[in-house]
C-alpha cells in the first residue's frame, strides 16, 4: 500500500527511490513489444532472450574494445540481433505452432551454451564488466523509448503490413489467396522482433555494471511470454499492462517477496483459467468473468424463456 | 473472346490415387464456367491446381493476363503451374474456400481491406507518420471496402465492424466473395458458394454471380447444386475419378449418359429412357408416407431437425426401419443424409425432433449405450486405423464387448466369412484398397453384435468393381438377420437392394417409395442432376 500511497502523494520521492524498478519495467515493456509483434502475426516464437544477449553483448563489446560512442554501439547491437533473426528466420519460420517455439528456445540455448560460454571475447561465461554502466543515466533513454515503440508498433498494426499480419495470424491459407506472402511477412515480423530484443538488450546494458549470460536463458524468454499471455495480445498495450504489472508487482507485495514465482505462477494460471484473452483482451481491458460464467448465464436465460 | 484460363494435360495424383487425371480445359473470357462432378471427382484438387495450393506433376495451366496486377510486366500467356498461391493471387486469380476460410476475428471491413492487400501501394512507412494526407489514403481504402461489402449485399454500416464469425453462414460466404473481388480479378474460382445454403439464400448466391458476370467478370463454378450450376453457367465441365468425362453446354451435358452414371450410379441409363409417370402407384410424395411406412417400426424418427451454428442440415425428417429391412436415404452430396445418421448414432445431438430405437431415447441417449442397444455406425469414409494390422483393426471393434472369448471367436468367424480380410490379417489396415477396408469397416461394426447397422456411403470413391463386393457383403449381413439403414450417393445401386427408400434434398424428404419404385422415377434424377 506504501507503494502506491507514494506514487500518488510524492511522485518525485516514488521515482528516486524506484529508479532501478522503473528502469526495469520500461525494458520489460519493450521486450514485451518485441513478443508483440510476432504474436500478432501469429507465430509462437521464444527467441527474444537470444537476440537481447545480442544486443547486450554486442554494445558491451563494442564499448569495451572500440571508440565509437554509446549510442553507435547500441544501434549496432540491435541491427546484429536483427541480421542474426533473419539467419535463424531462414530455417526456423518453416515450422508453426509448438515446433516453432521449441526451434526458437532451442535457438536461445544454443548460443548461450554454445556460444557465448564458448568464445573468449563474451568471458566464457564469467559475464563482462560494462564500463559504460550508467545506472541513473540509463533510465531517460528507457524511458523515451517506451512510449516511441508503443507508437509506432501500435500504428505498425495498422497499416497493410500489419493487416497482412493479422490475416495470416487468422488464415495462412485464406492469406496467401488473398495474395498475401506469407513467409515473407512472418520474417518481417520475426526481424523487428528481433531488432526490438536486441534494442532492449543494448538498453539494459546502460542499468547494470555487468552483463551474466544466465540473464539470457530460457527463463528470461518464458518470463517474456508471461508479460504477452497476461497482457494478452490483440493490441500493443495488452504485453506492454502485463510487463509493467507482472515487474511491478514483487514491489506491491513485499511481504510475499520470497514466493514471486509462486506469485507469478499463480496469476498466469488464474488469468489462463479466467480471461484468456488477457488483461487487455478484446472488448477493452477486464471486467473478469469467465467463459464458462456466461455461457452458464445463458442457458440459465434460454431454460427460463422455455 | 480467347480462352482465360487453359489447362492442358494437368495430372496430380496422391499416393496411388489419381486425384487430377489427364484434365483439359479452356475457360472463355468474361464467361461463367461450370465444374461438376460427385463427392471425390477431384473438383476442389483441381482449383487448388489452379490457384498454387497444390503442384501439378505435369500439365500445363496457362493464364491470359492482361494486364498483369503485380509482379512481372508481360502481357500474353503465363503459366500458373509450379507458382505459389500469393504469386497466382497477383496475377489476378481470387477464390474462396469450401470450407469457409473468413479472418473470423477480423471485422468484416477488415476481412476485406486484407483481401485489397496486393491493390494498394505499400506505404506502411508513410503510414507510421500520421499526416493528414497519408490518414486521407486510408480514408479512401476503407471506402473502397465499403463499396466492395455493398457490392455483395452487406450493406457496410450492419455489418462493416461486425467480427466475421458473428455473421450469419449466408454473409460469411458473401463476405468471402466480397474479400475476393477486392483482388480485382480477372479470374474468380467460387469453390461451392451455396453449399448449406437454404434454396433463398441460393437465389441470392445465383443473383451476385450473374451480376458479377455482368460486370465483366469470368466466374468459375464448382457446386453440387445443379440447379444453380445449369441455371447460371454457359459451359460445363465433368469430372468424376479425376477425369473428365464430358464438356459442353449444359442441355448436353445433362443429357450425357456418362454424366447420369457418374451420379446416379451404374444402372442410370435405363432410368433416363424410361418413360415418366407409368410407375406412380407405387411412389408416395412426402405429403403421404404412411401407406408405405413399417407398423411397429425398429427404428422410429419424428420430425428430426439438426443445425450446424447457423446452418440448419436436417429441416424436419421423418422415417421408419421395421425389423429385417434394407432402407436407404439417398440424394446428393450435401442433402443432410450423413447428419441423420450422426445424430441417430449419439454423434450429433438433434436441435428438436424424436428419435426411438425400440425403448431407447436416441436424441439423449450417449453414443456407448446406443452401440450396446445394437444401433452401430460404420461411419463415412471408413474410419478405420491405417497403422493397425487388420486384426487389430477388429480386436479394438470388440474392445466394448465384456466377453472377449466370445469376441475372439467372432473375430475369427469375420476372417473365414471375409476372406479378403483373413488373407490380410496381418496387414496394416492402411495398405488395404479402399474397397477392404470399407468391409474392414463394416466387419469391426458387426463386432458389436448391431440388430440395426448404419453404413454411411459405403461405396465412396471405390472403382465400380469393388462397389459390387462391398454391396454382396451387405446383402449377405442383411441376410444374417441385421436390418440395415443405408445411405448412399450412387442412388440406383442403393435402391437395388433397399425395400424401401427416402429421397432427401437439403434436409428434407423429398420422395419415399419401394426400392424398385423409385428406381424407376425421374423425380429421382431430377433430385441428383435438378429439373
Amino acid at each position: 500500500m506504501d507503494f502506491f500511497i507514494q506514487l500518488f502523494t510524492d511522485p518525485v520521492g516514488f521515482y528516486n527511490q524506484h529508479e532501478l524498478l522503473i528502469a526495469q519495467i520500461g525494458i520489460n515493456a519493450i521486450l514485451a513489444i518485441s513478443i508483440f509483434v510476432t504474436f500478432y502475426s501469429g507465430q509462437l516464437t521464444l527467441a527474444n532472450a537470444g537476440f537481447m544477449a545480442i544486443g547486450a553483448y554486442t554494445t558491451v563489446i563494442m564499448s569495451l574494445y572500440l571508440p565509437t560512442p554509446l549510442p553507435v554501439d547500441m544501434l549496432v547491437g540491435a541491427l546484429l540481433a536483427a541480421a542474426i533473426g533473419f539467419l535463424v528466420g531462414l530455417p526456423v519460420l518453416r515450422l508453426r505452432g509448438v515446433f516453432l517455439a521449441i526451434a526458437t528456445i532451442g535457438f536461445v540455448e544454443a548460443l548461450r551454451l554454445g556460444v557465448i560460454l564458448n568464445v573468449p571475447i563474451t568471458g566464457e561465461g564469467q559475464g563482462l564488466k560494462n564500463p559504460s554502466a550508467d545506472p541513473l543515466g540509463g533510465i531517460l533513454p528507457i524511458l523515451i523509448s517506451v512510449p516511441i515503440l508503443t507508437y509506432l508498433v501500435w500504428r505498425l498494426t495498422h497499416t497493410r503490413l500489419g493487416q497482412a499480419w493479422a490475416a495470416i495470424r487468422e488464415d495462412e491459407l485464406a492469406a496467401s489467396s488473398n495474395g498475401i506472402n506469407v513467409p515473407a511477412y512472418k520474417m518481417v515480423a520475426f526481424v523487428i522482433s528481433a531488432l526490438v530484443a536486441g534494442y532492449a538488450g543494448a538498453l539494459e546494458t546502460h542499468i547494470n555494471f555487468f552483463v551474466d549470460p544466465t540473464e539470457y536463458s530460457v527463463t528470461r524468454t518464458i518470463q517474456i511470454l508471461t508479460f504477452a499471455v497476461v497482457g494478452g495480445t490483440t493490441n500493443v498495450i495488452g504485453p506492454i499492462v502485463g510487463a509493467v504489472f507482472l515487474t511491478a508487482l514483487p514491489e506491491i507485495v513485499r511481504q510475499f517477496a520470497a514466493y514471486r514465482d509462486v506469485v507469478n505462477g499463480v496469476i498466469l494460471i488464474l488469468v489462463i483459467i479466467f480471461r484468456p484473452q488477457g488483461i487487455v483482451g478484446r472488448g477493452g481491458l477486464a471486467i473478469i468473468a469467465p467463459r464458462w460464467w456466461t455461457r452458464w448465464r445463458t442457458r440459465e436465460r434460454v431454460t427460463a424463456a422455455h | 473472346m480467347s480462352a482465360l484460363l487453359q489447362l492442358t494435360n494437368v495430372k496430380r495424383s496422391f499416393g496411388g490415387v489419381h486425384a487430377v487425371d489427364d484434365v483439359s480445359l479452356e475457360i472463355e473470357e468474361g464467361t461463367i464456367f461450370g465444374l461438376i462432378g460427385p463427392n471425390g471427382a477431384g473438383k476442389t484438387t483441381l482449383v487448388n491446381l489452379v490457384t498454387g495450393y497444390i503442384r501439378p506433376q505435369s500439365g500445363s495451366i496457362q493464364l491470359q493476363s492482361s494486364p498483369p496486377l503485380a509482379g512481372e510486366g508481360s502481357v500474353g500467356a503465363v503459366e500458373l503451374a509450379r507458382r505459389p498461391p500469393h504469386a497466382v493471387a497477383g496475377l489476378g486469380v481470387a477464390r474462396t474456400f469450401q470450407t469457409l476460410r473468413l479472418y473470423r476475428n477480423l471485422t468484416a471491413i477488415e476481412n476485406v481491406l486484407a483481401g485489397m492487400h496486393l491493390r494498394r501501394r505499400d506505404d506502411t512507412l508513410q503510414q507510421l507518420i500520421p499526416v493528414p494526407a497519408f490518414l486521407k489514403e486510408d480514408q479512401r481504402r476503407l471506402q473502397q471496402a465499403r463499396e466492395l461489402l455493398e457490392r455483395v449485399g452487406l450493406p457496410p454500416e450492419r455489418f462493416g465492424e461486425r467480427r466475421a464469425a458473428t455473421l450469419s453462414y449466408g454473409d460469411q460466404r458473401r463476405l468471402e466473395v466480397a474479400r475476393a473481388l477486392a483482388l480485382n480479378p480477372h479470374l474468380l474460382i467460387l469453390d461451392e458458394p451455396a453449399a448449406g445454403m437454404n434454396p433463398a439464400e441460393k437465389d441470392r448466391v445465383r443473383a451476385l454471380i450473374q451480376q458479377l458476370n455482368q460486370d465483366g467478370l469470368t466466374v468459375l463454378l464448382i457446386d453440387h447444386d445443379m440447379r444453380l450450376v445449369m441455371g447460371v453457367c454457359r459451359h460445363i465441365a465433368v469430372l468424376n475419378f479425376g477425369r473428365k468425362i464430358a464438356d459442353g453446354p449444359p442441355e448436353t451435358v445433362s443429357q450425357d449418359p456418362a454424366v447420369i452414371t457418374a451420379y446416379l450410379g451404374t444402372q442410370a441409363q435405363k432410368t433416363a429412357a424410361h418413360v415418366p409417370g407409368s410407375e406412380e402407384m407405387d411412389v408416395a410424395t412426402t405429403s403421404t408416407p404412411a401407406s408405405i411406412e413399417p407398423a411397429s417400426p425398429l427404428l422410429e424418427v419424428r420430425d428430426l431437425q439438426v443445425s450446424y451454428g447457423a446452418i440448419q442440415a436436417v429441416r424436419g425428417v421423418s422415417f421408419g426401419v421395421a425389423k429385417g429391412e434394407i432402407v436407404a436415404l439417398i440424394g446428393a452430396n450435401g442433402a443432410g443424409k450423413s447428419t441423420i445418421l450422426n445424430s441417430l448414432s449419439g454423434v450429433l445431438r438433434p436441435h428438436s425432433g424424436g428419435a426411438r430405437f425400440g425403448d431407447l431415447d436416441l436424441t439423449t441417449a450417449p453414443p456407448d449405450r446406443i452401440v450396446s442397444q445394437g444401433l452401430v455406425q460404420v461411419p463415412e469414409g471408413r474410419e478405420i486405423l491405417a497403422r493397425l494390422t487388420v486384426r487389430e483393426n477388429l480386436e479394438l471393434g470388440a474392445w466394448a464387448r465384456r466377453n472377449g472369448r466370445s469376441a475372439h471367436r467372432d473375430i475369427d468367424g469375420l476372417m473365414k466369412q471375409f476372406p479378403i480380410l483373413g488373407q490380410r490379417r496381418d496387414l496394416p489396415a492402411g495398405q488395404l484398397s479402399g474397397g477392404e477396408q470399407q468391409i474392414l469397416a463394416i466387419a469391426r461394426g458387426l463386432l458389436a453384435q448391431p440388430k440395426l447397422l448404419l453404413l454411411d456411403e459405403p461405396s465412396l470413391g471405390l472403382a465400380p468393381q469393388m462397389v459390387d463386393t462391398v454391396f454382396d457383403v451387405i446383402k449377405r449381413i442383411h441376410n444374417d438377420g441385421v436390418t440395415i439403414l443405408l445411405v448412399e450417393q450412387n442412388a440406383l445401386r442403393a435402391l437395388e437392394i433397399a425395400d424401401r427408400a427416402y429421397v432427401v434434398e437439403t434436409g428434407r424428404i423429398l420422395l419415399s417409395g419401394t426400392g424398385a419404385a423409385l428406381r424407376r422415377n425421374p423425380e429421382v434424377q431430377k433430385a441428383y442432376l435438378g429439373g
